[in-house]
């Protein structure tokens, strides 16, 4: 089975990117494969703690992350160097790791499909 | 090779179709096949079937180029999710939200995201055109 890398590199609001990517990674999922996410640019913001999308009519993006695990993605990575730029406070709920741009590099090498949806 | 393509792009938002129509174009010609063309995120809009192409531009008809591609075999499905709540909409979707008319164009289908997984799943290569 093929392992599957989502980068979410939009902001969780500005536009439904980061929506529509993570259920295109529920679906892979649900196809029983190895899925990943990686977070990075203003995608970062994704995972910022106190959110509340109600205010806006929308979906809390941290609740949908939340709902990942149920699907068996358990595989959340977020830029390191975006999260201290953005000084992004993770949700704690939410198990994301930090890693740099040589492990981004060696996941993206590692992936046999990697959809970006990138601008 | 057995190739699965994505597109993510809006028509005259960026140059995403026309590359993705010229590598379909060059994969066929190549001896290659396509398993299917997915149309995700602003990408939808590829399929909306009242675009009126300027009249003075060369080749830029790529709702016609789409379909061209489709005559050949080639399926082209338009993610349902992302197409509805964009207004890109076949019968069967007016109907069931009482909509004025349809706006889907002919060769094109409104599938699930899972045609995406399962079009990768069974591609040796996949390729997408973002936004």
């Amino acid at each position: 089975m093929k392992r599957y890398l989502f980068i979410i590199s939009r902001s969780p609001y500005g536009s439904s990117h980061a929506l529509e990517q993570l259920e295109a990674a529920m679906v892979a999922a649900v196809f029983d494969a190895k899925v990943a996410v990686l977070f990075r640019d203003e995608g970062a913001w994704c995972i910022q703690q106190h959110q509340a999308g109600a205010a806006i009519g929308q979906k809390t993006m941290t609740n949908v992350l939340a709902a990942l695990s149920a699907y068996d993605v358990e595989e959340l990575y977020v830029c390191a160097d975006f999260l201290n730029t953005y000084q992004i406070q993770t949700e704690p709920t939410l198990n994301v790791m930090p890693i740099r741009l040589p492990e981004q590099r060696a996941l993206i090498s590692a992936s046999d499909v990697v959809i970006t949806a990138q601008p | 090779m057995k190739y699965a393509l994505a597109v993510h792009g809006a028509p005259y938002a960026s140059e995403a179709a026309a590359h993705a129509l010229s590598f379909a174009d060059a994969l066929l010609a190549g001896g290659h096949s396509i398993e299917r063309v997915f149309f995700f995120h602003d990408g939808v809009y590829q399929g909306l079937g009242a675009q009126v192409p300027p009249q003075d531009s060369f080749n830029v008809d790529t709702v016609k180029r789409w379909q061209h591609l489709a005559a050949q075999g080639v399926e082209l499905g338009i993610c349902i999710a992302s197409g509805i709540k964009r207004g890109v909409v076949n019968e069967a979707e007016q109907t069931r939200y009482e909509l004025q008319h349809p706006t889907l164009a002919p060769g094109f289908e409104l599938v699930g995201l899972g045609q995406l997984i399962a079009a990768i799943n069974n591609a040796d290569r996949y390729v997408e055109f973002p936004a």
